[in-house]
């Protein structure tokens, strides 16, 4: 890859990224704050503390292994918005078997268990999307929205009936036992769970990068058509690919019960939730591993930072949200092209207007992605 | 009687919201757009909608705040999406967050948990049919809806006809089916685009303000709960024919309605009955696709 190229991928992770604090900062000074001085205090709370830094990391955890679980799919043409639903699935009977397993387990034997359930659970959560969409080409993005859904209903019916704490004041179910939590480290939030997140991010570096499966990955997304004629198993890969997406959304949900929550809520995943979250990673990070592991770190920092706006000024945390939106909003459009410059799109369109003119025949790309 | 009258009158009520996105949305599927931001359009209708009447007390003006709001999310879309030839996919999901995100920080800065219009009572806004509404079966159907419900339905008819009567229908769907062609004919495809995203985005609008402002006089974050998802679902079975996907919103209604009527009867179960919508539509989705792919007898996975 040349530097050029590179240079440009960043900056377009970049400017929507400024775009959307610019916008935030609008909207801050709309309501009588000072936009430097809120943003300041997101920045230095979260990124230039040790404390804030670590607690930074402990939440970029489980966003790693959710933006991989999205880059995944999403690198190869496969818009699986059920990473969320696994998040859901994982974390829960992570924690489920976190409270019932025998507490004198040994606790690495525990935690290892709790874990696996979690990565067992969020896999067999897409299989029927997985399959379905492999085998009769339902489109899988409003398959998995609709069982996003069902599967909330479901969790929230679990944890008001059969597994509800009966001692807690609210719907919640039992808090895992001790063994089966993560321990911290330090003072700050950071446990163990991060470098189990790292772990999984090396092998899914090498994976995307350096094998086979990675390359398939590429050539899917670039053409399905294409890659189908040349021989590669679709329909098997779609699976194997969802079903990889699912392991990290479970340990993401996993290892975020374990270490974080202790017990499942009905605002587990948080507002917008893990694995929409991730969708955000994914896209800042461009796809590529190392993009989401500092678009991870980023976007915990920007959650460390909320909750501190929360307490040292009197903006509303939401704009957080806000700018997460926008940020997204604006990551759609591609401002710079990875092979030309701006100058020279410019160029090439009004060429292609001349030519359009001329031949009464334009030059048409096709930029719909959603019938793929 | 009672059982069988209520969950007529809980289709009709379920399915109006999911008809306005419906009817609206199969523009764009025909100009071959895929605009899942229908959930965030009608998610801002409803709360522009319900904010406006909460300040200024109008019925009238709410109806356009909610309008106006879907409308400006339509042009978001269209610019960045079909102008800008971005993502659609991401500029939607973008949407759909957008609305949680301004919601949920006016609505901190106002210093409550939801928007309730305490001043209106909804069962004014139900129009009752003298006459009709004694007869039984037919009563529950056709009587004691809001406005916007009436609407929905006399819409099914209003957008069949200008899809497949008017050269605007024609048009949306020469520029879907064959882009190319389209502009070889010298039609200005982005423009037919962009309308029929904002026709999309027009009665989403109108769905969120039945949904909210119309039908409870409330706003809470998320209460569109996947409706316009559940929409899309049903373009895509009914193929983007304005009555074919209406008969799949009402099927939606339908299962919806079954599932709050006889929940009553589950005892602890019932929780588990809200489930039967999303998995109905799902299994419709499944059936609809494997109909229309027996007859594809062509190799390779991209075909159908």
């Amino acid at each position: 890859m040349k530097a050029r190229t590179v240079g440009i991928r960043i900056l377009n992770s970049l400017i929507p990224v400024l775009l959307a604090f610019v916008v935030g900062g609008v909207v801050i000074a709309s309501i009588g704050e000072n936009p430097v001085e809120t943003y300041w205090i997101l920045i230095s709370k979260s990124l230039l503390t040790p404390k804030g830094f670590l607690t930074t990391l402990h939440y970029a955890a489980p966003l790693i292994l959710t933006g991989l679980a999205i880059a995944v799919n999403f690198k190869a043409g496969i818009y699986n918005m059920g990473v969320e639903g696994s998040v859901l699935l994982g974390g829960f009977f992570a924690g489920i078997a976190g409270a019932y397993l025998p507490a004198t387990l040994d606790p690495t034997m525990l935690k290892l268990l709790c874990l696996l359930v979690g990565i067992v659970c969020g896999m067999l959560y897409v299989v029927v999307p997985a399959l379905l969409k492999a085998y009769f080409h339902v489109d899988e993005m409003v398959v998995t929205l609709m069982l996003n859904y069902a599967l909330a209903k479901v969790l929230e019916f679990l944890s008001t009936g059969v597994f509800r704490d009966q001692g807690a004041g609210y719907v919640c179910t039992p808090t895992i036992s001790d063994g089966a939590m993560f321990q911290r480290i330090s003072s700050a939030k950071l446990t163990p769970f991060f470098f189990i997140s790292l772990a999984a991010f090396v092998v899914m570096f090498f994976v995307m990068n350096h094998s086979k499966l990675g390359f398939e990955i590429t050539a899917m997304g670039k053409n399905v058509e294409f890659a189908d004629a040349m021989g590669m198993r679709v329909r098997r890969k779609i699976i194997v690919l969802m079903l990889i997406s699912g392991a990290l959304a479970g340990l993401a949900g996993a290892g975020y019960m374990l270490s974080d929550q202790y017990h499942y809520t009905l605002s587990f995943s948080g507002d917008p939730g893990l694995g929409w979250d991730g969708m955000l990673i994914a896209l800042l990070g461009n796809h590529s591993p190392v993009g989401i592991l500092i678009a991870a770190i980023f976007y915990a920092a920007l959650k460390t930072g909320a909750d501190n706006i929360n307490l040292y000024s009197s903006v509303p945390k939401e704009i957080v949200t806000v700018i997460q939106g926008l940020i997204i909003l604006f990551l759609a459009v591609k401002l710079l092209d990875e092979r030309f410059g701006l100058r020279d799109r410019a160029r090439k369109r009004i060429s292609r207007r001349h030519s359009a003119a001329q031949t009464s025949a334009g030059v048409v790309s096709d930029n719909n992605a959603g019938e793929a | 009687m009672d059982l069988l009258a209520s969950i007529l009158y809980d289709t009709v009520y379920h399915a109006a919201p999911i008809i306005l996105c419906v009817i609206g949305g199969v523009f764009a599927y025909q100009a071959n757009v895929l605009n899942i931001a229908l959930e965030g359009m009608m998610g801002i209708g409803a709360f522009a909608s319900t904010l406006t009447v909460y300040f200024t007390n109008s019925l009238v003006l709410g109806l356009l705040a909610g309008v106006l709001a879907a409308l400006i999310f339509g042009a978001i879309f269209s610019v960045m999406g079909v102008t800008l030839r971005g993502n659609v996919i991401i500029i939607g999901v973008a949407l759909n967050l957008l609305v949680t995100a301004i919601a949920g920080f006016v609505m901190v800065r106002m210093n409550v948990a939801n928007i309730s219009l305490s001043s209106l009572n909804v069962s004014d806004l139900q129009i009752i049919i003298p006459g009709i509404d004694a007869i039984p079966i037919l009563g529950p159907i056709v009587s004691g809806h809001p406005i916007l419900t009436y609407v929905a339905f006399i819409g099914i008819w209003l957008m069949w006809v200008l899809s497949y009567r008017t050269k605007f229908g024609t048009y949306v769907r020469v520029v879907g089916e064959n882009e190319d062609a389209a502009k070889s004919l010298g039609l200005k495809t982005n423009f037919y685009k962009i309308v029929a995203i904002l026709i999309g985005a027009l009665t989403c609008g109108l769905a969120g303000i039945n949904l909210s402002t119309e039908r409870l006089g409330l706003y809470t974050n998320g209460m569109t709960a996947g409706r316009g998802f559940v929409a899309i679902a049903a373009i895509y079975c009914g193929r983007g024919d304005p009555l074919k996907s209406s008969l799949y919103a009402i099927l939606f209604g339908f299962a919806r309605s079954l599932s709050i009527n006889l929940a009553i009867y589950a005892g602890p179960a019932s929780g588990l009955f809200d489930v039967i919508p999303y998995v109905v539509m799902v299994v419709v989705l499944l059936v609809v696709q494997v109909s229309k792919r027996r007859n594809v007898r062509t190799r390779g996975f991209a075909n159908g």
